[in-house]
């Protein structure tokens, strides 16, 4: 296990933070890496950015580990092991469809993309105006479409509201996907007639990180998502009966 | 490679060991899928259980170090599990049961009954649940007979295998105390230990619970000498574990005295392949020599 202290911390809003840490893991966008806050939990986190030899973590306050974490202050040491997983492909002519903190791992996407010259569109949605999480970077890299619930900013309703519009019109041929599973069901069930090839960035409970323990396998594709996800493509997701409806919990029962 | 093992045929010796990739029916259907001849559930219990909070599986040099805390949905869960398998499945599954008192080893495999699994494997030696259970009942010879008679009664046709740690009063006499109580084989080793990992700059140990099992290449050594120490003093089967990544290690297993060899950190390693390399590897082996089956090497090495 590896430990770093924490080097810098901004406060996106209530209840939602990045921090940095003095180390970069090369990670592709995507992948994520294994959080340790010593004495408490180890959780895995997605990366949102790495850059200039620092990374960086966007987490929102929801259970017990993140309101833990929320504590934290720089110079404190959190461990970081990774990175772990499959990772986003890169593709032409994109939607990223962030929800809530999903946006973090899009934003790690976003930059790669725009670092190769590929275009894209980013089309977020979240609670509130402050879960947007990097609008102000999305919007200087790519055209974009914001929906929060409560319409203080964009558009108020939900991201998949206007999809089909917005596939048409911006000619997109493909897609990737990260937030609630709630949001993938939609678009799933939206897309799918289209035949437009797509990636959801998952999550489940997990354990070892490292595809031995079988806690994040989903039913019944026996697919690890710590090894081969957390991003499936539409042909990892057609074994996957799970989705939108149970997940294990700590003990592996389903719920 | 066709391989017979007390009353159940596989198609490879190699079996998952208990622990991995063993919660769910689609995780066990795509090891068997990689030619693994059969699997062995995750350890359960009567209630579910979280087990201990992570870290709790860590790589080191050598292997790994886990108190997973033998997390489990509880028994009327995973026996559903069981039965998942065998409708996708033709290969052997084994029930891991364990229980925090002598009493509830019974219960639990009265459960596990329920599913037909081909054996149930009675855990008995689990390293990391000490600070919850104490000694490990596999250090005990009177608890370890009272539990293996306990699980044969209730087993009826099913085979019983207990699996022991290197630990204790010493193996080869615990397998013997297994098998005069009617043990149909034995299980060598469970992980080794506890073992623990400090953190430097942290200044504290790694594992949430502290210490862990140890597992992988550091262990191997003390596998096959417990093997080829329980081979020599029972006649029962044996199914040997520990520390085996590549072929050659299975080869040693054999060489001791296993008659099924089981894998695990292994998939940390190698994949999910390393059940293909190792059967593949294997089966060089059988023709370098000349052998028609495992049958012809096995205890070997005595």
């Amino acid at each position: 296990m590896q430990t770093f202290p924490i080097q810098k911390i901004v406060e996106h809003g209530p209840g939602v933070k990045s921090f940095y840490f003095e180390q970069t893991f090369e990670a592709l966008p995507g992948q994520f890496v294994n959080l340790w806050i010593p004495g408490v939990d180890e959780k895995p986190f997605s990366i949102s950015c790495e850059q200039n030899g620092l990374t960086e973590i966007s987490v929102k306050a929801y259970g017990p580990f993140t309101q833990e974490l929320m504590k934290k202050k720089v110079g404190e040491r959190l461990g970081l092991r990774g990175p772990f997983g499959h990772g986003f492909s890169l593709k032409e002519n994109s939607l990223l469809i962030g929800g809530g903190i999903g946006i973090a791992p899009l934003r790690r996407l976003a930059q790669e993309l725009s670092d190769l010259g590929m275009r894209f569109v980013s089309l977020l949605g979240a609670a509130t105006e402050h879960e947007l999480i990097f609008k102000s970077h999305f919007q200087e890299i790519s055209t974009c479409y914001f929906y929060t619930d409560d319409g203080s900013f964009g558009e108020k309703g939900l991201v998949t509201e206007h999809l089909l519009q917005i596939i048409q019109d911006e000619k997109i041929e493909y897609i990737y996907a990260a937030g609630p599973e709630i949001m993938f069901v939609k678009v799933k069930e939206l897309i799918d007639p289209l035949s437009i090839p797509y990636e959801f960035c998952m999550e489940r409970y997990m354990k070892c990180g490292i595809g031995i323990c079988g806690q994040c396998v989903l039913d019944d594709s026996g697919v690890r998502l710590c090894v081969e996800g957390p991003v499936l493509n539409q042909d990892d997701l057609k074994g996957v009966t799970e989705l939108g409806k149970v997940h294990r919990n700590a003990t592996g029962r389903r719920e | 490679m066709k391989t017979n093992f007390l009353n159940l045929q596989l198609n490879s010796p190699l079996v998952l060991a208990s622990g991995i990739l063993g919660l769910t029916a689609s995780s066990m259907k795509r090891v068997v899928d990689n030619s693994c001849g059969a699997v062995t559930t995750k350890s359960f219990n009567l209630e579910a259980r979280k087990g201990h909070p992570n870290p709790s599986i860590v790589p080191f040099e050598h292997g790994l170090l886990n108190a997973v805390g033998l997390s489990n949905p509880g028994a009327e869960e995973a026996i559903k599990e069981i039965e998942r398998f065998k409708q996708v499945s033709d290969a052997p599954v084994f029930a891991s049961i364990f229980g925090r008192t002598i009493d509830e080893y019974g219960k639990v495999a009265e459960i596990a009954v329920k599913a037909k699994p081909h054996l149930i494997e009675v855990n008995v030696s689990c390293p990391n649940v000490r600070s919850e259970f104490g000694t490990p009942f596999g250090d005990v010879p009177e608890d370890t007979a009272a539990i293996t008679r306990l699980v044969k009664q209730v087993a009826g046709d099913i085979p019983v295998s207990i699996k022991l740690g290197p630990h204790g009063p010493g193996i080869a006499r615990m397998a013997k105390v297994c098998e005069e109580n009617g043990a149909d084989a034995i299980t060598a080793i469970n992980t080794v230990g506890p073992g623990m990992l400090i953190d430097i700059n942290v200044q504290k140990p790694v594992l949430s619970n502290k210490t862990g099992g140890v597992s992988g290449p550091a262990i191997l050594p003390i596998a096959v000498k417990s093997v080829y120490e329980v081979y020599k003093n029972v006649s029962i089967p044996i199914i040997g574990t520990g520390g085996v990544t590549h072929w050659q290690d299975a080869v040693q297993m054999i060489l001791a005295g296993a008659s099924l060899v089981s894998l695990g950190t292994a998939v940390y390693y190698e994949g999910i392949d390393v059940f293909n390399k190792i059967n593949m590897g294997i089966q060089t082996y059988l023709e370098k020599f000349g052998y028609e089956s495992i049958e012809d090497f096995r205890g070997g090495a005595h």
